[in-house]
C-alpha cells in the first residue's frame, strides 16, 4: 500500500486545511469469553485496520450497514474506548503524520532502536490514548460527540442549564452569572433561548433535545464533533432543521465533523468525503461526488442502489444483495464482501468457512459432520459419520449449488474414507488501491483492466 | 360466509373496496385533557392495492392502523366515533380462485350480506356484501378476523415474535386458530364421525384444551392421531415459510427468534401474517429496523407476495421515497388528519398541500446545496383539545387568518386527488380571506 492511497485526502483537501485527526490502522477487537474461567475463545473484529484523516472545516461521512463497526470507530476516535491496535493521532502536523506512517509500516521487530524511540516520542505527543493528562484534557475539549439517542444521552435529572453549562464549569471557563450568559448564548446558537434554561430534557421534543446535545458539544469550542447518527431518530422535517443548523455552525466555526450514518441521502447532502465500511474494514473512500457518481466497490454500488431516492424511476427493480453480513468474529478471507458480492471472482479469497456459509441452508448436508481439522483458513478436513455424507458434500461442491467463482477457486475436494479434504486457492487480503485522485477502493476488480 | 351473494357488483369502480374508514376518531385520555390522536380520518382501500399512509411521528398513522384490529388499548384509548367497514372476501365461484373477469383477476369476491342476501340493506350500507364494522363487531368475531382476514406486520420483528416459542410453533398457532378444519382434513382425522378422540384433537388444535384433555391425548391411539396433526401442521408451516424465500424452512422452524437475523425475523413475521391468505395486510413500518440492503429485499418480497395473492396492503411509513416506490395510492397524515390523498405518482409529481410540499422539500438530495434544506419550521402541535383550525396552521408558509379559525376538509381537486386546504377550496362564510400558494415566502 502506498502512502498516497492510505491518505487520499492529501489531494482532495486544500493544503491550507489543518490536519486535525489522523487514524492509523485502527483496530478494535472485542474478546469472546466462555466458560467458568472466562477464557478468551475468539475476537469480534469490530474495527479491523482503518486509516483516514480529518481536516479542519470538512465533513467526513462514515457509512455502512449496522454492525460494520462505524459506531465503534466513533467511540475509539472520541477516546471512549481504547483501540486494540493502531492509533488515533491528534493535532499532528503533515510531516509528523507521514513520519508515523513510515515508521508504523515497518514491522515491529525490524525497527531500529532509534526508530522505535522516534515513534514512541511521536505517540506520546499525539496518540490520543498515550497523551499525558494535560494534553488529554486538551484533546477531550476539542473533540466532542453528539449521540444518536438524545433521550439517553441527556441526564433526565439535570436541567438544561446544567447540561449545557457543565463543560464550561468543568474546564473552568466560566462561573456565576457569566456561566448563565454563556449558556444562553449557546442555546441561542442552536435555536433555543433563555426560556429553556430551567427545564428538564423530558419537556423537549426529539429535535429540541438533539439541539441541546449539539449546544453541549459546542460549549468548549471544539475543533471536531463526532456525530453518531444525529438525525436517525428524527422526522424528515426536523432532520432538515438539524442538518441546516449543523451546516450553519460548521461555516461559522470552521468545525470538522465525523458524520456517522447509515442514511446515504443525508451523507450525500452533508459530507465532503465519504468512507464506506464493511465488516470493520474500509472498502471505499473518496470525495462525495466521486463515490456517488463513480462508485468503484461492488458493495458501495449495492448500497447506493438499495437506498430509495425520490429521483429514482419507480418501475426499475431494486437490486438486492444476497445473504446476510457474515459474523465479524470469523470474517471471510480476502475481500470480506465476496460472500455476497454479485461480481465475485475466484481470486476474491474463497475459504473453507464459505462452504459452510453457502451450504448451511441445504437440507441435512452437514448433519453427519463429526470432526473438523482446519489446516489453514483455506484448507480443512471434514470428517463425517459415513462416507455417503462426505460424498454428498463433494458432489454438492462440484454442482451448481455453489457459485461458479467459488467452484473455480476450489482446488481440491477429495473424499478419503469418511473424510473430505477441501482446499481453496489461498488469497491475500485485498488492499485499498487508488482508482482516481483521492478515491480509493479495495476490490480485486480493476476498472482499468476491464 | 355465504356463497350465493358471491356474484360481482358491476356498478363498482375497477376494484371493489375491501375496507372503508369513515370519519374515524380515536382519542386518548391524558392528564392534560383529551388527546385527539386520530381525528376524522376517512379513506378506502381497494382489493389488491397498496395504500401508503405517511406522516411524521405522532400524526396518528399507527393508531389508525391498529384500530383495524382493535389493538388500541382502552383505556386510555376512547372510540370517539366513526367506523371501519370491512368486507371479507371468499373464493370466486366462477373461476375457483384462478382469477376471471367477474372477480377482477383476484380470484376472490365479496361474501354476500347475510341479512339481505345481496339486495342491499342498512346493515351492509346498501352494498349487498357482508360488511363488518370493525369498531362494533363482537370480540369473538374480531378474534376470528385477526390473522385470518386482516393481518399485521409490526415494526420491530424482535419484539413482535414471542422469544419463548420456536418459529414453527408461532406460525402453527395461526393454523390451529383459523384453519383447524383444514388441519384435521390434511391429517386425515375424521371430525364428523362419532370418534370421541376427534373432539379432543379439535380442541387441542384450536389450543382450547385443558390439562386433563392433554393428558387423555397421551393415550396411544389418540397420540398417533395427534402426531398426524402435528405433521400436517408442520407441512403447512414449512410451506408458509418457503413462500417468503426462507431457505431450509424445516430447520428454521426449530429455531428461536433470537437465533435469526433481523431480515429473517421480518420474513417470519410476513410468513405468519400471510399464512391464512388475508384480505388486508397492515404493514406498520416493516423495514424501519432493517438495513437498506435488507430493506430492499423485504420490500420486494412483500410486493411479490401481494401481486401473487392480490392482497390489499395498508403500508405505513415515514419514508417518502420508499412509499413512492411501492404504493399505488398515498395518504399523507398530519396531526390526526389526512391532509392529502391521491395516486402515488400524482402526489409526488404534483403535491398540493403545503405540508406535503414541505415534507418532500425537506428530504436531503444531491441537487440542494448544503444548509439550504427547506425545513418545516416549528413542531407538530400537541393534540390536546384542539380548536377548530387547520392543524398545519402555525407551521404553514401560506397561512392566512382564515386557517386559524376554520377547519379545512378533504375535497377533491381532480382525478382521485383530494386535499384539505383552503388554497384549493372556498373557505366558509365570514372568513378572513383565502390563502394562495403565491404567499409562499420561499
Amino acid at each position: 500500500m502506498t502512502m498516497e492511497s492510505e491518505h487520499p485526502q492529501d489531494d482532495a483537501a486544500a493544503a491550507s486545511d489543518k490536519l486535525i485527526l489522523s487514524l492509523h490502522g485502527l483496530k478494535k477487537h472485542f474478546p469472546i469469553k466462555e466458560g467458568a474461567l472466562q477464557r478468551v475463545v475468539g475476537q469480534v473484529r469490530a474495527v479491523d485496520g482503518v486509516s483516514f484523516d480529518i481536516r479542519s472545516g470538512e465533513t467526513v461521512g462514515l457509512v455502512g450497514e449496522s454492525g460494520c463497526g462505524k459506531t465503534t470507530l466513533g467511540r475509539c476516535v472520541s477516546g471512549l474506548t481504547d483501540p486494540s491496535d493502531g492509533a488515533v493521532y491528534f493535532n499532528i502536523t503533515e510531516g509528523d503524520r507521514d513520519r508515523v506512517d513510515a515508521l508504523r509500516d515497518i514491522p515491529d521487530e525490524q525497527r531500529s532502536e532509534q526508530e522505535r524511540e522516534e515513534l514512541a516520542a511521536l505517540d506520546e505527543a499525539h496518540c490520543i490514548n498515550q497523551l499525558n493528562e494535560q494534553a488529554r484534557r486538551h484533546y477531550r475539549r476539542n473533540c466532542q460527540v453528539v449521540f444518536q439517542d438524545a433521550f439517553a444521552s441527556l441526564n433526565p435529572r439535570h436541567l438544561v442549564n446544567d447540561i449545557v453549562g457543565r463543560p464550561l464549569q468543568v474546564y473552568g471557563e466560566a462561573s456565576g452569572s457569566e456561566l448563565t450568559t454563556r449558556t444562553v448564548q449557546l442555546l441561542e446558537q442552536v435555536g433555543l433561548g433563555s426560556q429553556h434554561l430551567y427545564r428538564y430534557p423530558h419537556q423537549f421534543s426529539g429535535g429540541q433535545r438533539q439541539r441541546i446535545s449539539i449546544a453541549r458539544a459546542l460549549a468548549l469550542n471544539p475543533e471536531l464533533i463526532i456525530l453518531d447518527e444525529p438525525t436517525s431518530a428524527l422526522d424528515v422535517s426536523v432532520q432538515a432543521q438539524i442538518l441546516n443548523l449543523l451546516h450553519e455552525l460548521q461555516r461559522e466555526r470552521n468545525l470538522a465533523y465525523l458524520f456517522i450514518t447509515h442514511d446515504l441521502s443525508v451523507v450525500r447532502h452533508m459530507a465532503d468525503r465519504i468512507v464506506v465500511m464493511y465488516l470493520g474494514k474500509v472498502v471505499e473512500a473518496g470525495r462525495t461526488q466521486d463515490i456517488f457518481e463513480r462508485p468503484q466497490h461492488p458493495y458501495t454500488k449495492a448500497l447506493l442502489a438499495a437506498s430509495p431516492d425520490l429521483s429514482d424511476d419507480t418501475d426499475t427493480e431494486i437490486p438486492t444483495l444476497e445473504g446476510t453480513v457474515p459474523d465479524p468474529a470469523h470474517p471471510p478471507q480476502g475481500c470480506r464482501f465476496h460472500t455476497r458480492c454479485p461480481v465475485a471472482t475466484p481470486a476474491c479469497g474463497w475459504d473453507v468457512d464459505d462452504v459452510v456459509r453457502g451450504l448451511e441452508n441445504q437440507e441435512n448436508l452437514f448433519d453427519g459432520l463429526s470432526a473438523v481439522n482446519r489446516v489453514s483458513p483455506f484448507e480443512a478436513q471434514l470428517t463425517f459419520d459415513n462416507e455417503a455424507s462426505a460424498r454428498a458434500l463433494a458432489d454438492t461442491l462440484h454442482s451448481n449449488a455453489i457459485s461458479a467463482s467459488m467452484r473455480e477457486a476450489l482446488e481440491e475436494a477429495v473424499v478419503r474414507d469418511r473424510t473430505i479434504n477441501i482446499r481453496f486457492n489461498p488469497a491475500e487480503e485485498v488492499e485499498l488501491t487508488e482508482r482516481a485522485p483521492g478515491h480509493i477502493a479495495a476490490c480485486v476488480l480493476d476498472p482499468a483492466a476491464r | 360466509m355465504m356463497s350465493e351473494g358471491a356474484e360481482k357488483n358491476p356498478s363498482k369502480s375497477p376494484a371493489p373496496v375491501v375496507a372503508s374508514v369513515a370519519d374515524l376518531q380515536v382519542h386518548f385520555q391524558s392528564k392534560r385533557g383529551i388527546v385527539h390522536a386520530v381525528d376524522g380520518v376517512s379513506f378506502d382501500i381497494h382489493d389488491g392495492e397498496t395504500l401508503g399512509l405517511v406522516g411524521e411521528t405522532g400524526c396518528g398513522k399507527s393508531v389508525t392502523a391498529r384500530s383495524f384490529l382493535r389493538l388500541v388499548p382502552k383505556p386510555p384509548g376512547i372510540d370517539a366515533g366513526g367506523s371501519i367497514l370491512f368486507r371479507p372476501r371468499t373464493t370466486c365461484d366462477a373461476c375457483e380462485g384462478r382469477g376471471c373477469e367477474s372477480c377482477h383477476q383476484t380470484g376472490r369476491v365479496s361474501a354476500g350480506c347475510s341479512a339481505c342476501s345481496g339486495k342491499g340493506c342498512s346493515e351492509c350500507v346498501q352494498s349487498g356484501e357482508e360488511t363488518l364494522d370493525l369498531m362494533q363487531v363482537s370480540n369473538s368475531r374480531m378474534r376470528s378476523l385477526r390473522g385470518d382476514r386482516i393481518a399485521m406486520i409490526f415494526q420491530d420483528p424482535g419484539k413482535a415474535l414471542n422469544p419463548a416459542l420456536t418459529i414453527g410453533s408461532q406460525i402453527a398457532e395461526v393454523f390451529y386458530q383459523h384453519r383447524s378444519a383444514e388441519v384435521l382434513d390434511a391429517a386425515n382425522v375424521d371430525v364428523s364421525g362419532i370418534d370421541p378422540g376427534s373432539l379432543l384433537l379439535k380442541r387441542q388444535a384450536a389450543q382450547q384444551s385443558r390439562t386433563i384433555e392433554r393428558t387423555l391425548l397421551k393415550i396411544p391411539p389418540l397420540r398417533s392421531r395427534r402426531n398426524q396433526i402435528t405433521a400436517a401442521v408442520d407441512d403447512m408451516v414449512a410451506d408458509a415459510l418457503a413462500e417468503t424465500q426462507i431457505a431450509n424452512p424445516r430447520k428454521i422452524m426449530q429455531r428461536y427468534p433470537h437465533e435469526l437475523s433481523g431480515g429473517m425475523r421480518q420474513r417470519v413475521m410476513i410468513a405468519q401474517a400471510l399464512a391464512c391468505n388475508p384480505d388486508l395486510l397492515i404493514a406498520d413500518e416493516p423495514t424501519t429496523a432493517l438495513d437498506v440492503t435488507v430493506q430492499a429485499r423485504i420490500l420486494e418480497l412483500i410486493h411479490e407476495l401481494q401481486q401473487r395473492r392480490q392482497t390489499a396492503v395498508l403500508y405505513i411509513s415515514h419514508d417518502l421515497s420508499l412509499v413512492r416506490r411501492i404504493c399505488d395510492r398515498v395518504a399523507v397524515m398530519y396531526a390526526g388528519r389526512i391532509v392529502e390523498i391521491s395516486d402515488a405518482d400524482q402526489i409526488f409529481q404534483d403535491p398540493r398541500h403545503p405540508y406535503t410540499r414541505g415534507l418532500l422539500a425537506a428530504l436531503p438530495s444531491a441537487t440542494q446545496s448544503r444548509g439550504k434544506l427547506a425545513a418545516i419550521e416549528g413542531t407538530v402541535p400537541e393534540l390536546v383539545d384542539p380548536t377548530p383550525s387547520c392543524r398545519f396552521s402555525g407551521r404553514c408558509p401560506n397561512e392566512v387568518e382564515t386557517c386559524a379559525r376554520f377547519d379545512p376538509h378533504l375535497q377533491s381537486v381532480g382525478d382521485e386527488h383530494s386535499v384539505a386546504c383552503f388554497i384549493y377550496h372556498e373557505p366558509p362564510e365570514g372568513s378572513g380571506g383565502r390563502p394562495t400558494l403565491a404567499a409562499r415566502s420561499s
